[in-house]
């Protein structure tokens, strides 16, 4: 073993423990400068080649972003951030969505837990995907209706279009 | 309850595991190449430092550091099935900081030549593997943290018991003039290092109930409110037993280690800066009298104020150590000389207490800033989970656990470079020592499993009423 090449491991091996530093850093990225978001004209560029995928083959494009598509989805206009219980029970009552998904259901591991004779132990989750909240059912009992329709497959859900599960609608709002 | 157990009854564990498994985990997808990555800079390290000390390789040292790689994906699937929604960066963290400490030992055993059983490198590695194996128990045993505010007192009762066991004549042992260990059946262990888990519990119980007490009431006095004097009982406690280490185990770094934990733990609790300056002036106040009166402390104290004058450093017990590893790092420079390949065995203790300098040579400050940064990006996400806590209990136990690692590197690294007197602390997962190790895979598995229940908790719960 010469000289030189231990010299050259030896700095291989500091500049890759601050490669791994740095990994680390950047994936953390947006918990430390919190949240790249409310920058619209940066957005809908990125946004758009996404989104004439998307629109030319729904399926594919839907199979390779969802688990390619790690980057924090970036917060366009039409994005909805709040869901508001519109009736039910518990009327009125917001939550924040998360950054990229939501479960629905009676389990307390869901993001929102409804507890009712109607809902599912795991019922329907709300995807973020381009974009765009899409609302999947799980396979449950009583199903998931947007806009009074029974969904099967994933659907996109528009801004303020009601969501029913069980005996809660609920809708999503900026 | 679940829909499936309903039709198929119980479901066996097989197959909630894999159900589990099949779910998307995207965390544990982070953290999976995070971990070989890890994995392959500690193998690395490994070749490098006999590359550099010996010229060949060791096949069997690298298999060993390897299989201890192999553990952390035992773990990580662990992780997947118990708790999938966990911090993914502690696991890689923590086992790259444990590798690199491992390949520092047994570059120092090769200048020792130290082989087999003998060397401390392999033993490190074995208890390596019986901490993470500990941890990982510990994991799958708490499934919630909760349970752990109802066992406060005993975690108060156990922590100071598990203090002051070297103590007890028989059992414990004083080992370079400090009495904190004890020794059972050929096992030397450190009770103390487990004592900071235990107490870190029983502050964080204690605070959650006696937060108003400690916070809302007192007079106000130059512009902050103080505690009354009928509160000042438990802070009163601590800094007793504090001191008690101080003077009886002949430590000064355990003791500055579990009051600073306290003081931190009340500031998060009450948000009162009175606290804070109270403990200070207690401990600035113990430990002078303590220098004035303990040759150890006065020992330390001129060491580290007058380190270079030869009077101190030939003197027994003097700055001899110090200045030996303040020598190594200025000889390592800014990239260092190269893993196994420069001459920390110069140091005394090079392998436990003066690890930070013996890789400050060998990496240099580059490699020893990138230490630095791995301990901090742990610490970071140990508050980070402390802050996204949903109950006061886990919360302040994140902050804690965190804490006491932060606290215990500052000590370490701070007494090695001359910024605070030298105190016998070990840094965490990196130096030598079982206990320390066990410990403190424990504290990372513990932060692991709060961030677990952290985000798995629902943000909304609507409780239907019936048809």
């Amino acid at each position: 073993m010469s000289e030189l090449t231990l010299l050259v491991l030896r700095l291989a091996f500091l500049l890759l423990l601050w490669v791994f530093v740095f990994v680390i850093v950047y994936t953390l990225r947006t918990d430390l400068f919190g949240q790249r978001s409310r920058r619209l004209k940066d957005a809908q560029p990125a946004a758009a080649p996404f989104a004439a995928a998307a629109s030319a083959a729904p399926a594919a494009a839907a199979a390779l972003t969802e688990p390619l598509d790690r980057r924090p989805p970036l917060a366009s206009e039409r994005t909805a951030h709040r869901l508001v219980i519109t009736s039910g029970p518990r009327q009125g009552m917001e939550l924040q969505l998360p950054e990229d998904q939501l479960a629905i259901g009676r389990s307390s591991e869901s993001g929102l837990v409804i507890r009712d004779d109607y809902t599912s132990t795991h019922h329907a989750r709300l995807m973020l995907w381009n974009d765009e909240w899409v609302i999947q059912d799980l396979d449950s009992t009583n199903g998931t209706f947007v806009d009074g329709a029974r969904v099967t497959l994933p659907t996109p859900v528009p801004l303020g279009t009601p969501v029913t599960i069980g005996q809660t609608n609920f809708e999503l709002r900026r | 309850m679940t829909a499936t157990a309903e039709r198929s009854g119980v479901p066996s564990l097989t197959t909630t595991i894999t159900l589990k498994l099949r779910q998307p985990a995207r965390l544990r997808n982070v953290e999976l190449p995070l971990l070989l990555f890890a994995i392959g800079m500690i193998v690395g390290a490994m070749a490098l430092v006999e590359l550099g000390a010996q010229g060949s390789i060791d096949a069997g040292m690298l298999g060993l550091v390897a299989g201890l790689g192999v553990l952390g994906l035992v773990g990580h699937v662990i992780l997947r099935v118990s708790a999938p929604e966990a911090d993914p960066f502690l696991l890689p963290i923590a086992l790259l900081l444990n590798g690199i400490g491992i390949a520092e030992i047994s570059r120092l055993d090769i200048a020792a030549d130290r082989n087999g059983w003998d060397a401390f490198g392999v033993k490190q590695i074995v208890w390596s593997g019986m901490a993470m194996v500990i941890a990982f128990a510990v994991l799958v045993a708490f499934r919630n943290h909760r349970i752990l505010q109802r066992y406060r007192y005993i975690a108060m009762f156990t922590g100071l018991v598990l203090l002051l066991l070297p103590m007890l004549p028989g059992i414990g042992q004083t080992v370079n003039g400090a009495r904190v260990w004890i020794r059972l059946a050929g096992f030397s262990f450190q009770p103390g290092e487990l004592a900071k888990i235990a107490l870190a519990v029983f502050f964080a119980g204690y605070l959650v109930t006696a937060r108003d007490s400690l916070s809302m009431v007192g007079r106000t006095f130059l512009g902050m409110r103080f505690p009354r004097v009928r509160d000042l009982g438990p802070i009163l406690v601590i800094w007793a037993s504090s001191m008690v280490v101080l003077v009886f185990q002949r430590d000064l770094g355990t003791s500055l280690l579990y009051f600073g934990l306290f003081l931190v733990m009340i500031y998060v609790a009450t948000a009162r800066l009175s606290w804070v300056l109270l403990g200070l002036a207690l401990f600035v106040g113990g430990a002078l009298a303590a220098s004035r009166l303990l040759t150890y402390v006065q020992g330390r104290f001129q060491g580290w104020l007058d380190a270079f004058s030869p009077q101190v450093y030939n003197r027994q017990g003097g700055s001899y150590q110090l200045v030996q590893g303040i020598f190594g790092m200025a000889d390592g420079g800014l990239v260092g000389t190269g893993l196994g390949q420069g001459r920390p065995q110069v140091t005394p203790l090079a392998y436990s207490d003066f690890i930070v300098a013996s890789l400050g040579e060998e990496l240099g400050l580059i490699g020893l800033f990138a230490i630095i940064g791995l301990y901090l990006l742990l610490v970071s996400r140990g508050f980070r989970i402390g802050f996204n806590g949903q109950d006061d209990f886990g919360r302040l136990l994140g902050v804690g656990l965190s804490f006491v690692i932060a606290l215990q590197v500052f000590i370490v690294v701070g007494g090695v470079t001359r910024v605070i007197p030298l105190t016998g602390l070990t840094t965490p997962v990196l130096a030598a020592g079982g206990s320390s190790l066990v410990a403190n895979w424990i504290i990372v598995v513990l932060l692991l499993r709060l961030s677990d229940t952290v985000r798995a908790h629902p943000r909304l719960v609507l409780e239907g009423s019936g048809p």
